[in-house]
């Protein structure tokens, strides 16, 4: 067994009462820059604040709404936590500065004309796109990208053949190889998976739980096909689709194979 | 001073034939007049030496050198025929782990003012020794049998070169060259064996040649001569030469052996039938 470090920067929340006031302020940094919270760590930092227990469900519940993942809370003991509450964590340090769009910590800070002066500059750096927040802008929008990668119907395309010992997971989406997937390697997808090449690995569709994920290729070779988890070896195939360009889909608890035209 | 170009050859599976293939390519170029070293990553199973007619005049060795414990000029050994072809051996008595990653891109890099050419012989396997040989490698020769394990784990190691190289982090592609070895025609005309396209197919790699089985590589290697100069006539030297000149940026076909005595063999069946 093996132990590994890795740090990260989390980005640090300190709500501060009245927390409806303190939640439009998150509003207005999530409709500026939709991505900014997504797959970060994020902190709730409640120290000195003596916020009870109720309240602070409450909030975790406002921060859940708008998708806001709470890894751990700073400044409550871990015993007056209930349960399905992220767990206390305590011992971090301050890092200076956190390279982020625009900083989290403004909207803890409280200030209401600080945020409204910091859109409009956002604005006009994205008519000059020029200094530090025209970066920071175009960082946001890649990380709206993301986001919607991350909710489903993303897609993502292999331009090179996938090699033995090599796998390809993305349990997201679509998953397209311009080549060929070698006996030995695999592509596990969420959704479908498109071959423009030989498929002699393995390949492992609608992993999400998606019935109506399909697997297409140019040359069948595979060792194995599976879709939702029912899957075939190369033993049960049709002998007759065998190096021929084919589809498999799922249909009534089997596997269809079927050639392509 | 000169930068030299890094070529690693490799396999993910023994007994192919990549040190027989390090010794021919790089005693090729030495002949076209190019400064060459070859390296011997294989440490614990040293061969190239052997190979090269070397082996008495081994002094010091990779691990010295990359533990400093000797000048890579110490190190490197001429070879008997040809002054401006160098072997930097490796030891006998250490295992791979006596490598470091740091040490090698020293000796590497070193090793690049110095030559035109560095030929690399990485060890078999997946495993560190292979990995620090592929490393800072400019390009690539994957050695493969017309069989499917060891075309099977060139794919791994192809895969391995797009991931774990210098270039790979770098963002680059290292350009590969497919070298199939120990072709035997008639095997692969009655399906014993793969035939070179299909071994090309799967890999997608570009072929650099195809050398056919022949007694004359074990012949060169008992007498510790690499076939390109025992033999120049012989035709696995001959399809050495022939990968040294692609190597070298010439855009030729790749010849496929034919078995010589083809033509006197139908005569024979046509006769026997």
């Amino acid at each position: 067994m093996k132990f590994k470090g890795k740090s990260f920067i989390a980005i640090v929340l300190s709500p501060e009462p009245p927390f409806e006031e303190w939640l439009k302020e998150v509003d207005r940094i999530i409709a500026r820059s939709p991505g900014f919270f997504v797959d970060r760590p994020i902190i709730l930092d409640v120290r000195g604040s003596n916020i009870p227990i109720a309240d602070l469900e409450q909030l975790l519940a406002d921060l859940r709404e708008r998708s806001i993942r709470v890894m751990g809370i700073d400044g409550v003991a871990g015993t007056r936590l209930k349960e399905g509450m992220p767990p206390s964590f305590g011992g971090g340090r301050l890092t200076s500065d956190v390279e982020v769009p625009e900083p989290a910590s403004k909207s803890g800070e409280s200030g209401d004309a600080k945020p409204d002066k910091n859109n409009s500059q956002v604005k006009t750096d994205d008519d000059h796109g020029q200094n530090a927040n025209g970066h920071s802008f175009a960082k946001s929008l890649e990380e709206l990208e993301n986001q919607q990668a991350k909710e489903g119907n993303s897609s993502i395309v292999i331009s090179e053949p996938v090699r033995s010992g090599q796998s390809i997971l993305h349990p997201d989406g679509d998953v397209t190889v311009i080549g060929s997937v070698s006996s030995g390697a695999e592509i596990i997808a969420g959704g479908s998976i498109h071959i423009y090449g030989a498929l002699r690995g393995r390949a492992l569709a609608g992993v999400a739980g998606k019935d109506n994920a399909r697997i297409f290729c140019t040359k069948l070779d595979a060792e194995l096909v599976s879709i939702n988890g029912l899957y075939k070896v190369a033993d049960d195939f049709d002998g007759t689709l065998r190096n021929s360009p084919a589809q498999i889909r799922f249909e009534n608890e089997t596997l269809v194979f079927e050639e392509l035209n | 001073m000169s930068n030299a170009t890094v070529v690693v050859v490799t396999s993910g599976k023994g007994g192919v034939g990549k040190t027989t293939t390090t010794a021919a390519i790089a005693s090729a170029l030495a002949k076209e007049g190019y400064q060459v070293c070859a390296i011997d990553f294989d440490v614990g199973l040293r061969n190239l030496d052997l190979i090269m007619g070397a082996e008495r005049r081994v002094v010091f060795d990779l691990v010295n050198v990359v533990r400093g414990e000797a000048s890579i000029k110490q190190a490197l050994v001429r070879d008997k025929k040809l002054n401006n072809l160098y072997l930097l051996p490796a030891s006998q008595t250490r295992d791979k782990d006596a490598l470091t990653e740091e040490g090698v891109a020293n000796v590497i890099s070193e090793l690049r003012t110095y030559f035109d050419w560095v030929i690399c012989d990485s060890p078999a396997g997946i495993e560190r020794g292979a990995t620090l040989a592929m490393r800072h490698a400019d390009e690539a020769i994957i050695v493969s049998n017309p069989e499917v394990s060891s075309v099977r784990d060139c794919d791994r190691i192809i895969g391995l070169l797009d991931a774990k190289t210098k270039i790979a982090e770098d963002g680059g592609r290292m350009p590969k060259h497919l070298m199939i070895t120990r072709y035997d025609t008639d095997r692969a005309k009655t399906g014993d064996m793969l035939a070179t396209e299909d071994v090309v197919d799967i890999l997608s790699v570009p072929l650099i040649g195809v050398v056919p089985e022949s007694k004359d590589v074990l012949k060169a290697s008992n007498v510790g001569l690499p076939v390109t100069l025992s033999d120049e006539t012989s035709p696995p030297a001959k399809a050495y030469m022939e990968a040294v000149r692609r190597l070298l940026g010439e855009n030729i076909p790749v010849t496929i052996p034919e078995e010589k005595k083809s033509f006197f063999g139908k005569l024979f069946k046509g006769r026997a039938a």
